[in-house]
């Protein structure tokens, strides 16, 4: 089965349809989420940012494994 | 009818590429498995968050003076307790995404092949090549070292819990 939800630039996956930004906006609005929890739970500034990004790079390696999975695939020659 | 002949005299003093048919060329195209630029592209994304662990130990070795390398591990590990499900996710995130990553990048950049050649196909032929894509090696590399770190990391604390 074809899925053309992303399209990959350099390290980068950008949505392209229209179940591709509903991830997009998912993965975003999990981040924010997870950033307000962490926030109402740390002492510190540095300990927020030390596990938002940890937080963060988890959403982007789990979107990055859907869009890999989704990803355009360039057409090959004769189709 | 000048243009044609100046065409004709062009085209009779074209310099007219050297092809040798006696010359040896690859006699098979060797495909990877995988598309080496999406691997790289995936493989760099799963190495993200060991690589920023690292990093956090790193500092924290740094800005500790008296602590020890795996200690500063133990103590950023400890630090992370509002991140939610570390306990699943760490053993996952900092060693399993790496060995998916040599994994996915390897197929990427080898090819395997199995034949019989010579006279009557009487000899058994095996051929490992490794295409050097330089971002699909650098990637195998620190996805070993992490593995390593991580090793060693377990290692340590399982022997200094069972003292």
């Amino acid at each position: 089965m074809k899925l053309n939800w992303f399209t990959r630039k350099g390290i980068i996956y950008l949505p392209v349809s229209i179940f591709g930004w509903l991830i997009f906006a998912a993965a975003l609005a999990y981040a924010v989420y997870a950033f307000i929890d962490i926030d109402s739970r740390s002492h510190s500034v540095s300990d927020t940012l030390i596990s938002f990004v940890f937080n963060l790079l988890i959403v982007g390696v789990t979107y990055t494994i859907v869009a890999y999975f989704t990803e355009r695939k360039p057409a090959l020659r004769g189709e | 009818m000048k243009d044609k002949n100046e065409f004709i005299k062009e085209m009779e003093n074209l310099q007219v590429p050297a092809a040798d048919p006696s010359a040896h060329h690859q006699n098979s195209v060797k495909m990877a498995i995988m598309n080496a630029n999406r691997s790289a592209a995936l493989g760099a994304w799963l190495i993200a968050v060991p690589c920023y662990f690292l990093l956090c130990v790193f500092v924290y070795y740094y800005s500790h003076g008296q602590s020890n390398w795996f200690e500063a591990m133990f103590n950023v590990i400890d630090n992370m307790d509002n991140t939610p499900w570390l306990d699943i996710l760490a053993p996952i995130v900092l060693f399993i995404l790496p060995i998916v990553c040599i994994i996915i990048n390897v197929l990427a950049i080898t090819h395997v092949q199995y034949r019989q050649v010579g006279e009557a196909r009487r000899y058994r032929e095996f051929s490992f090549t490794i295409r050097i894509r330089w971002w699909n090696v650098l990637l195998i590399v620190l996805s070993i070292l992490i593995i390593t770190a991580f090793i060693a990391f377990a290692m340590t604390e399982s022997i200094s819990i069972s003292k």
